[in-house]
Formats: C-alpha cells, sequence, structure tokens
C-alpha cells in the first residue's frame, strides 16, 4: 500500500520539477495553465507527504535533479513535455488504486482524474486531437 | 453474423431516436460479454451452468452503452460537433467493452433493461447544439460519479478499471466545454 503511494510521491516529484523547465518555454495563457498544474502536484505532494508520514515510516525526499526525456527546447516541446508529466503521473496513480482502500483510494482516484484532466488541456492546447485518451493512466 | 446484424441496424436506426436501437446495442454487447469466457473455458462441459450473479458492474457497462449513444446521436444531429463527440462515444464503447471482458459472463439480462429509463427526452431542446451540450455534459458528470463511487468500492483486480474510466468521463468533460 505506502509502496505505490511512495511511486506517487516520487512521480509528483519529478512532475514539480518538469514544470520549472516547461514554465519558462511557455507563453501566453499556457504559462498561467503550467502554473495551476504545477501548485495542483505540489498540493498532491503536500497531502501524501503528511499520509505517508501519519503511517510513521520514513517520507521519500526529492531528487535534486530529474532527468527530463527530451529537451525542452520551445514552447511545442514544453507542452509535449507536460503531456508526457500527466500522463505518466496518472499511470503511478492508477496504480495505486488496486494498492488502497477507502480514503486512500479516493486520493488515488483524484490524483488520477486531475492528471488525465491536465493531460486533455495541454492535448487540446498542443492542437492534439482527439485530446483525449479511452483509459487515462494506463492500457485497458 | 448475428452480432455484427444487430449492431448494423443499430447504427442504422441510430437518428430516429427510439429506444430500439440501444437495446440491439447493448444485447449485442453483452452476447459478445458473455462469449468471451464461454469460448475459452474448457471445464464447462461437464458441469451445469451456474447461476449467474448480478455483477456490481453491469451498471457501469449499461451506463456507458448509454453515454455511447447519446454522444452518437448528438454527432448524428450537430455534423460540426461529430469528429469530437464521436471519440468520446468510441470512449464509451470502448469502456463498455473492457468492463464486460473484466466481469466474464456475470452480466445481467436486467442490466438490458436498466437503460431505458435513462433515455434522454426527446424534445425541441435537442435541436439546440449549447442545450445538446449541456446535456451530454450533466450525463457525462452523473457517469463520471458513478464510475468514481464504483472505483472506491471495487475488488482490487477492477479498481484500475473503473478508476480509469471515471477519469476518462471527467476528461470528456473538457471536451464538452
Amino acid at each position: 500500500m505506502s509502496e505505490a503511494l511512495a511511486a506517487a510521491l516520487a512521480a509528483e516529484y519529478a512532475a514539480i520539477f518538469a514544470y520549472g523547465p516547461i514554465g519558462v518555454r511557455l507563453k501566453g495563457g499556457a504559462v498561467e495553465q503550467a502554473r495551476a498544474a504545477e501548485a495542483a502536484h505540489r498540493t498532491r505532494r503536500d497531502r501524501l507527504v503528511v499520509l505517508l508520514g501519519a503511517g510513521g515510516g520514513k517520507v521519500p525526499a526529492a531528487e535534486p535533479a530529474y532527468a527530463l526525456p527530451f529537451a525542452v527546447t520551445d514552447s511545442a516541446s514544453a507542452m509535449r513535455l507536460a503531456i508526457e508529466v500527466e500522463e505518466r503521473t496518472a499511470a503511478v496513480w492508477r496504480a495505486a488504486l488496486p494498492a488502497t482502500t477507502g480514503n486512500q483510494r479516493a486520493q488515488a482516484l483524484d490524483g488520477l482524474t486531475d492528471c488525465a484532466v491536465r493531460a486533455t488541456r495541454w492535448r487540446r492546447l498542443a492542437g492534439m486531437t482527439p485530446p483525449t485518451v479511452a483509459f487515462p493512466g494506463g492500457p485497458a | 453474423m448475428v452480432l455484427t446484424d444487430l449492431v448494423r441496424t443499430a447504427e442504422e436506426d441510430q437518428g430516429r431516436g427510439s429506444g430500439l436501437p440501444r437495446r440491439a446495442l447493448l444485447r449485442a454487447a453483452l452476447a459478445a460479454a458473455a462469449a468471451v469466457p464461454l469460448a475459452s473455458c474448457d471445464l464447462s462441459d461437464d458441469e451445469p451452468e451456474p447461476e449467474p450473479s448480478p455483477d456490481p458492474l453491469a451498471p457501469l457497462i449499461t451506463g456507458a452503452l448509454d453515454l455511447a449513444a447519446r454522444h452518437r446521436a448528438a454527432a448524428a444531429a450537430f455534423p460540426e460537433l461529430a469528429a469530437r463527440l464521436t471519440s468520446v462515444a468510441q470512449a464509451h464503447e470502448a469502456h463498455a467493452t473492457e468492463l464486460a471482458r473484466s466481469i466474464g459472463a456475470a452480466v445481467p439480462s436486467e442490466a438490458v433493461g436498466s437503460a431505458s429509463p435513462s433515455d434522454p427526452p426527446p424534445g425541441p431542446q435537442e435541436s439546440d447544439m449549447k442545450a445538446a451540450l449541456a446535456a451530454l455534459r450533466a450525463a457525462e458528470q452523473e457517469g463520471r460519479d458513478a464510475a468514481a463511487a464504483a472505483c472506491l468500492v471495487a475488488p482490487k483486480e477492477h479498481a484500475a478499471l473503473v478508476g480509469s474510466i471515471a477519469a476518462a468521463r471527467a476528461t470528456h468533460l473538457e471536451v464538452l466545454k
């Protein structure tokens, strides 16, 4: 159970990191969208830290830096990375669903849903059609 | 083949707005769902057919097919929305297929009839695109809430699928804005 949530925390750390280089390459309304996304990931991170800390275990810390899957050089690559970050984080939250029950599963579902919605917003902004996927967070 | 005929008839009838096409689709889908485990089961020959017990996920299947039919109907009525709505309809159909596959043959036959009361009321509001989108949003929201509630109580082998469906329905709300 806490392993899945620790994985979610690691994913949230990485997402927060990635929105740094993403944000500086965006313009206009996309900047605001990135800011809101980063704030949402920070909120999730904080909740996970509290949740995992309450269990008495050691809460994993963030790495000083995370390797990005590709270079962010312009607005298009920034949006591509934002989509990928949300998709990857959605997958980790989805994987936490079978490993949790009750309130913790509710948190995992919220995490998955929020990532899926943000991925959709980024795909729309990037002009991708369709902007949705049938099974957010993973294969069917 | 029977299933193909049922589905084709349903698609042809889609524009009429009667309750028939959906029921035909449901029967086809549920029959297809029942066919999967039977075909792959080697032990069934000597065993009596077990009483099918209603699966708590069965309402999600009828709900998904209901949402698919609503989107297809709106796509037919408003061609300018067709691209957007058809991909959403396809997602709902994929959800129904995957849910049926995951619960195998235990789909209750009552599930077929239970979709009828939630039929969209036919009427003048369907001629207005904004109203049609608002009706789809309301249906998606309801479907999202139902899937989210089902996810929270689902056995762990179904939690990821149902959670994914709840999340997908939330993303549909973005598309319907």
